[in-house]
């Protein structure tokens, strides 16, 4: 079973459409992660994801259950870090973790408090109002009290913003821990690339409310989709409808294509492409970092 | 449940450790002393019966108890929705409903902690006449009635409109609302549409069975209907709440 399983997911605001026929998956122990521009629909998944808003078509399933109609049962087996901390600036860092593991039923003795909040990098001691701490540390504290259920799933939103490098580091590394050791699924909407690399096995880059590119993040991979770069011979025309099984057209130009293979091999492409008509001089494998994915894909739509 | 007892308690220190706590504290000790002190010393206000002088003060009580009940309502979802603290608090393994229940909970302790302040005061004002304890008596009744209408109704509100400001300008509208006829003439009053707006009137009702019972000196018999009718707006409001609050969306 899937952990979390997303289809034809439309929102919409008023008139405005925030999310066109979303489709995703989320396997057991993966960390997805969630890329797109600001506006491009990721908080709205989040949030249909934990039952927060209802969509207004598709199906949602998140451990088997419908985010909305489960309601507490759901929210009992995952939890969050929303944009906004959700934090009480009047509280210490303490008495914020216990009253959150108190609505959770969770028992917190006070040496588990200290290790909770050591692990984020805040000192057990400090017995200020939140309202006096760091972006970061309310960061860090977000994410202590995200942690407090011991989640199965554990949905994050820009979970290193407002983190120095060293911070981020940390956060990176007690997140692999808890998806390695405790083998949580992690769902994460980032700006930051850098995150993503380290992090994700799996992505989704949203531009625009639609997915416009959903898979493993494992670039390298010869059975991945990789984007290829075929050169055109002068005067040779591109074919103005575009229907070859496996490749889909991301950019053209008059002398050259770039196209993602899915599927096929390489050879299979360009064989496919030259009984197709086009005649091709000259393929070039595209390095495919994630900056690369993220700005073809945000920029420029895959289906534009 | 197990989590209703721990929003109860963090809503009630909130409303004493922060500023929007203690702020309406002190404006209610302000409002008492002002009034004890005038009713107390003032040649004209001092030569009122000792009765009239405790159904004043606990007519000012019942609208700063209403007031604070609005305030608290209005905040209850919309105030945390501002704060981007609603997400929080809706992520975890608790029900809009249970939300609410704390909430109102809460209300009523902080109605109480008003009610125990209020004590001294009537006191001090009604202490040499008669009827001051079933005044006090009443008046928990009576309060307790209100919040439950006037903060319940906020809260309602709070779960559907989306900032604490609108929220506020239509409790507030419907306070001043069922206060004003409270401000009609005697003569209008005494007419039949007069009673029957009196009657439907929770705020009304409450000044009307307090009027009754501490300056008329009347029991329990002479308040049943505008009791059952506060009754009956109170789980009114109960119900609607129950039912707004079955989906909270942020």
């Amino acid at each position: 079973m899937n952990t979390i399983e997303v289809h034809g997911v439309k929102k919409e605001f008023g008139e405005k459409l925030v999310l066109n026929d979303i489709s995703l998956v989320v396997h057991k122990q993966d960390i997805y992660g969630f890329l797109g521009p600001n506006g491009s629909g990721k908080t709205t998944t989040l949030r249909i994801l934990l039952g927060l808003l209802q969509q207004d078509e598709g199906g949602v399933r998140v451990l088997g259950m419908n985010p909305v109609s489960a309601g507490v049962s759901l929210r009992r087996r995952v939890n969050a870090l929303p944009e906004s901390h959700g934090l009480y600036g009047w509280m210490s860092s303490q008495t914020y973790l216990k009253f959150f593991a108190q609505m959770y039923g969770v028992t917190l003795t006070p040496q588990n408090c200290t290790y909770r909040l050591q692990q984020v990098g805040l000192s057990p001691n400090d017995a200020r109002p939140i309202n006096t701490f760091s972006r970061g540390m309310k960061q860090s504290l977000g994410i202590a009290r995200a942690m407090i259920n011991d989640p199965e799933v554990l949905f994050l939103d820009e979970p290193t913003s407002g983190f120095d490098p060293r911070g981020r580091r940390e956060i990176h590394d007690l997140l692999l821990k808890l998806n390695q050791e405790k083998g949580v699924t992690i769902v994460l909407s980032t700006h930051i690339l850098d995150d993503v690399e380290r992090l994700c096995n799996r992505i989704a880059i949203l531009d625009r409310g639609k997915v416009r590119y959903e898979g493993r993040l494992a670039l390298t991979d010869r059975n991945q989709p990789s984007r290829y770069r075929f050169h055109i011979q002068k005067g040779s025309q591109i074919p103005s409808s575009w229907s070859y099984p496996g490749i889909s057209l991301m950019e053209r130009k008059d002398s050259w294509v770039t196209c993602l293979i899915d599927g096929v091999s390489p050879a299979q492409a360009i064989k496919t492409l030259v009984e197709g008509g086009l005649a091709i001089i000259e393929a070039e494998a595209l390095s495919d970092t994630i900056e690369d994915l993220y700005l073809t894909y945000t920029t420029r739509g895959a289906d534009e | 449940m197990n989590s209703v007892i721990p929003l109860i308690k963090k809503e009630t220190l909130e409303d004493f450790l922060t500023a929007r706590g203690v702020f309406s504290l002190i404006v209610a000790s302000v409002v008492l002393s002002a009034f004890s002190i005038l009713l107390v010393s003032n040649i004209e206000l001092s030569l009122l019966d000792n009765a009239q002088a405790v159904y004043l003060m606990v007519s000012i009580i019942l609208a700063l108890a209403s007031l604070v009940a609005i305030i608290q309502g209005s905040d209850g979802f919309a105030g945390e929705r501002d704060r981007a603290t609603l997400e929080t608090l809706m992520l975890t393994p608790m029900t809009g409903q249970g939300l609410a229940a704390a909430k109102l909970i809460a209300m009523l302790f902080s109605w109480l902690i008003l009610f125990v302040l209020c004590i001294p005061y009537l006191w001090a004002v009604g202490s040499t006449g008669q009827n001051l304890w079933a005044a006090v008596e009443y008046l928990s009744l009576m309060g307790t009635l209100l919040v439950l209408i006037f903060g319940g109704l906020a809260l309602t509100l709070s779960a559907k409109v989306k900032s604490f400001r609108g929220v506020l300008s239509i409790g507030l509208t419907v306070f001043l609302f069922s206060g004003s006829p409270v401000l009609l003439g005697p003569a209008l009053r005494q007419s039949a549409v007069g009673q029957m707006i009196d009657l439907i009137n929770p705020f009304a009702d409450a000044l009307n069975t307090l009027d009754s019972v501490v300056i008329d000196s009347q029991g329990i018999s002479f308040q049943v209907i505008r009791l059952t009718i506060m009754i009956c707006y109170a789980l009114g409001v109960l119900w609607v709440l129950y039912t707004a609050t079955k989906r909270v969306e942020l």
